[in-house]
């Protein structure tokens, strides 16, 4: 037994060749994609925290004795009880001028203003360095004091460009995670079927194939045929109602389809049922990628994002991710096509793994890396085709603000130039740095293209 | 050769096929009714509870032009409790009343016994004449107000389908009965309304709900009409490049594109050519002096140029220079003098009048597409520059010109032929951004006009005729592939 231990000791030892190693000491080598990949957290960093550094509650109040944590806090009002006279006082945290509060102690946030508040004293686009008015408590009009700047400038309704920046940025890198996420998981799942089945390697029963298909127009039907009104419903009421819906009527989709599977099992053992043959998984869903490289993906993904009933950030993420997959599914097929002939592939199938176990456990690690790039530039493209649609004013809800929509507010006045140049120079550098990304993991994951 | 263009062309068609399902699916679940839109916005006035016979007769003229009265599709998956003929039904929210009617209780006998009583007792309403003698005891316009209000209340109740409102409905007609005496006469078509009403729960059959049946309908569906036309009476169809009709001019579609295209066609060409002429020098200049200044330092432009979104550019270059306060050197926005040109303009002139309204537009299509096919150039040259033959042939002793123009650069000219079918329709795609900005008249300007006054036959139509030309470009460039390496031969 220790025989055997020392031996996996050993071979580790010999087998000093790490490839993740590798490939992050090659990745840290080349400085502008380790930067960008630092800048990235940062941005993600203020993604996450966004709403804490650019809002107009305090993140902390004193007032009359209470202390109070607006701009944490889950409520949305606080009762101030007056000792002596015994009268009470409700501070609504979001109607609240808190600026012409009489507080003892208020610590506002970075940038004390929020996305969408108006700041009736600088309407109608005041520029970054220009003089700023500002209402006192007694309600005079002063000059701004430093603390309160619009350190970006307003737009024509007043709000503030920086503000609107930060929160902006939550709404970028959403995008471009969650719609490459469902874009990846296809990709890689498809690609990984395809380039590992290929066209001759999957079969099974005559019975259990129709079983099967007959099985997909079942499934089809009891997910959402009958359910399409429940659907429609949920997309009435919210988004997050709409994906409950979308991923009950997936559930009863796969339900039904498991049904099928394990009915086609019984009837494949009947004979004439029996006769074995090969799915072309491969020519399938090549196919389908073609048909979806042909398509005019930007035509598409508006007329989509148009139809929408209730217009929906989700909406286009998910429009986003389901037509993006094709580059990652093409990476990855060709990947496990090289992987698939490889010895320990052999040695798992040899050792009677099971073909899910082969392939993601043993041959996806192996062929993840090509897809990696295409998943960096796919997050640039996706933030890009976001911001297209915002700056159009298709499909994005109007109180949403985002960088697209800040820069389409840019194009009624010209001379408003703060509020072209800033969301422009936000978009520009995102998709720099996701791009630069890209060309990072490939130099450091390819070995084959070092130069 | 021509037996592999010929296979590809077959190939091609499936994919035809799914470009025009998914351009139909999206069209037929376009939100609103078009034909209601197109009657209202020519006949304004006149209120909902008074739709003239004219205005009905106007609709069904247009519901049979646009084919809306057709099945939508060859088969459909319905449910055993669903008609097949529920597509007859003339408006489409009372359409889906009755679908939600259906899925509520699942027994069409008794919701269709219950719309006839609906239908009969509107219709009743708009035959009402009364006696003039008994209108005269009360106020004229005082009756003709509860009339109408009568009207509308029963058209609201043919769109509904939740039991709530519709019990409400049933409350307010009975208290707008209840006014004159000589509402009377229609209590009796109102009561077999509520009769046949609260059958349709007491007969309830929601299991049907859930088994599934295949509906056929033959080739009379709309899809099939707007593919290949109905013989000519409202439409020629899709193969014979009819589109349909606009739903906001009522124009045909095609008449719109064939007179919107040139200009499109024009930028999409003109940034094509420019791009290559372009990119191809820059290129080869950079992967001959690899790692020298110009090298390092068009690689950072072409970079920054290929990360930039073309509609910031756009809006940074007419925030400048065709901005009053700064430079005023081109105008914003058209492609000609607002004025239009002179009578007696030749070609000549027309260009020359054109041009500054030409260059900021050609810059942003141009420059995305030009930085992309620079760093592909440069990329293929410097692998091809690594290869033994190339060695060889500076061992001989050739001059270094000679090496890069006349070995390499042939060779390396493979990967820029492959992307020329990606360049192609994302010329077309990308203009909806560009175009919209500088208000150019072309394709992708009419489809943006066109998703914002929800007009989809446009839409539509824009979409297949892209799908269309990127295939066109696919075949395109595996010719041109073929012709630029002898090594392929497509058998």
């Amino acid at each position: 037994m220790s025989s055997v231990k020392e031996h996996i000791t050993f071979s580790k030892n010999i087998n000093q060749f790490d490839f993740k190693k590798y490939a992050w000491a090659q990745f840290k080598k080349n400085k502008p994609a380790y930067y960008s990949y630092r800048i990235l957290i940062f941005l993600a960093f203020i993604a996450l925290i966004a709403p804490f550094i650019a809002t107009d509650q305090p993140l902390y109040c004193k007032y009359k004795g209470v202390s109070m944590f607006p701009a944490f806090s889950f409520s949305n009002n606080c009762e101030i009880r007056n000792e002596q006279t015994g009268e009470t006082e409700n501070l609504q945290f979001d109607i609240t001028e808190w600026k012409k509060l009489d507080a003892e102690t208020i610590i506002f946030a970075p940038v004390p203003y929020a996305p969408n508040k108006t700041d009736y004293d600088n309407a109608e686009y005041v520029a970054p360095g220009a003089p700023q008015l500002f209402t006192n408590k007694d309600g005079e009009q002063v000059e701004m004091p430093s603390r309160f700047r619009h350190l970006l400038g307003t737009n024509k309704g007043g709000e503030d460009v920086l503000s609107g920046l930060i929160n902006g940025t939550r709404v970028s890198l959403t995008i471009g995670i969650l719609s490459m996420g469902i874009a990846s998981l296809l990709g890689l799942v498809l690609g990984a079927l395809a380039g590992y089945f290929g066209d001759t390697k999957l079969q099974t029963s005559r019975g259990a194939f129709w079983t099967f298909l007959l099985g997909i127009i079942f499934a089809w039907y009891y997910g959402f045929s009958v359910r399409s009104y429940s659907i429609a419903d949920g997309f009435s009421i919210s988004s997050l109602a709409m994906v409950g819906q979308l991923l009950l009527s997936l559930l009863i989709f796969c339900f039904v389809l498991l049904i099928f599977y394990f009915i086609g099992k019984i009837i494949g053992r009947f004979p004439f049922l029996n006769r074995s043959v090969f799915i072309p998984v491969d020519s399938i869903i090549s196919r389908c990628i073609e048909i979806l490289i042909s398509m005019p993906l930007l035509i598409l993904i508006i007329s989509v994002a148009a139809i929408a009933k209730e217009k929906s950030i989700i909406n286009i993420m998910v429009i986003i991710g389901l037509t993006g997959w094709t580059s990652i599914a093409r990476l990855t097929r060709a990947e496990f096509l090289r992987v698939s002939t490889l010895e320990y592939i052999q040695a798992a199938k040899s050792m009677g793994f099971s073909e899910s176990r082969i392939i993601f456990k043993h041959a996806l690690p192996n062929a993840i890396a090509p897809a990696l790039v295409a998943i960096a530039f796919g997050v640039a493209s996706a933030i890009l085709i976001e911001s297209a649609l915002s700056f159009l004013g298709v499909g994005v809800p109007p109180n949403t603000v985002t960088w697209g929509s800040l820069l389409n507010a840019g194009r009624e006045q010209y001379s408003a130039w703060w509020l072209v140049v800033f969301p422009g120079l936000a978009i520009f550098l995102t998709v720099t740095i996701y791009n630069l990304l890209g060309e990072g993991l490939r130099d450091a994951l390819d070995p084959r293209l070092k130069r | 050769m021509l037996g592999y263009i010929v296979k590809r062309i077959f190939i091609f068609i499936p994919t035809l096929i799914v470009i025009t399902l998914l351009g139909f699916i999206i069209s037929i679940n376009a939100p609103g009714d078009p034909v209601e839109r197109m009657v209202s916005s020519s006949q304004s006035g006149g209120d909902i509870g008074t739709q003239s016979l004219s205005q009905i007769q106007d609709k069904i003229f247009w519901r049979k032009k646009l084919g809306l009265d057709l099945p939508v599709f060859y088969v459909s998956l319905t449910s055993l409790s669903r008609p097949d003929t529920l597509y007859r039904i003339f408006d489409k929210n009372e359409r889906e009343a009755m679908d939600r009617l259906i899925d509520r209780h699942g027994n069409w006998q008794e919701i269709q016994q219950y719309s006839n009583s609906l239908n009969q007792f509107y219709n009743s309403l708009m035959l009402f004449s009364p006696d003039s003698n008994e209108i005269k005891k009360h106020n004229t316009n005082e009756v003709l107000e509860n009339m109408n209000q009568l009207k509308y209340e029963v058209l609201a109740l043919k769109s509904s389908h939740e039991p709530v409102i519709i019990d409400a409905k049933f409350k307010k007609i009975n208290t707008i009965l209840s006014i004159y005496p000589f509402f009377d006469p229609f209590r009796s078509p109102f009561n077999s309304v509520i009769v046949d009403y609260n059958k349709i729960p007491a007969a309830s059959t929601k299991w049907k709900n859930y088994i599934p049946r295949l509906a056929f309908y033959g080739t009379q569906n709309q899809y099939h009409r707007w593919l290949f036309g109905d013989g000519g009476q409202f439409s020629k169809g899709l193969i014979r490049l009819d589109f349909g009709t606009s739903y906001t001019t009522k124009q045909p579609v095609s008449d719109v594109i064939f007179s919107k295209i040139g200009w499109s066609m024009f930028f999409a060409l003109l940034s094509v050519i420019l791009a290559y002429l372009v990119s191809i020098p820059i290129g080869v200049k950079a992967s001959a002096k690899r790692g020298s200044r110009f090298d390092r330092t068009s690689s950072v432009i072409l970079f920054m140029l290929y990360s930039m979104p073309s509609f910031w550019l756009a809006t940074l270059l007419l925030m400048t220079f065709a901005n009053t306060d700064v430079f005023p050197w081109f105008p914003a926005s058209g492609v000609k003098p607002a004025t239009g040109y002179p009578d007696d303009a030749g070609l000549f002139e027309k260009i020359k009048l054109s041009l500054p309204y030409l260059i900021l537009p050609a810059i942003c299509y141009t420059y995305s597409s030009f930085a992309f096919l620079s760093r592909t150039m440069r990329v293929s040259m410097i692998e091809t520059l690594g290869q033994d033959y190339i060695r060889t042939a500076r061992a001989k002793g050739l001059p270094e010109n000679k090496v890069i123009w006349k070995h390499a650069f042939r060779n390396s000219l493979l990967p820029i032929i492959t992307v020329f079918a990606n360049i192609f329709p994302a010329a077309i795609g990308g203009s909806v951004i560009i175009e919209s900005i500088f208000t150019i008249p072309g394709m992708g300007f009419e489809t943006f006009l066109g998703i914002q006054s929800n007009n989809y036959p446009m839409i539509i139509a824009v979409f297949t005729i892209t799908g269309f030309l990127t295939l066109v470009g696919y075949l395109i460039s595996d010719i041109l592939y073929a012709i630029a390496d002898p090594r392929i031969s497509y058998k």
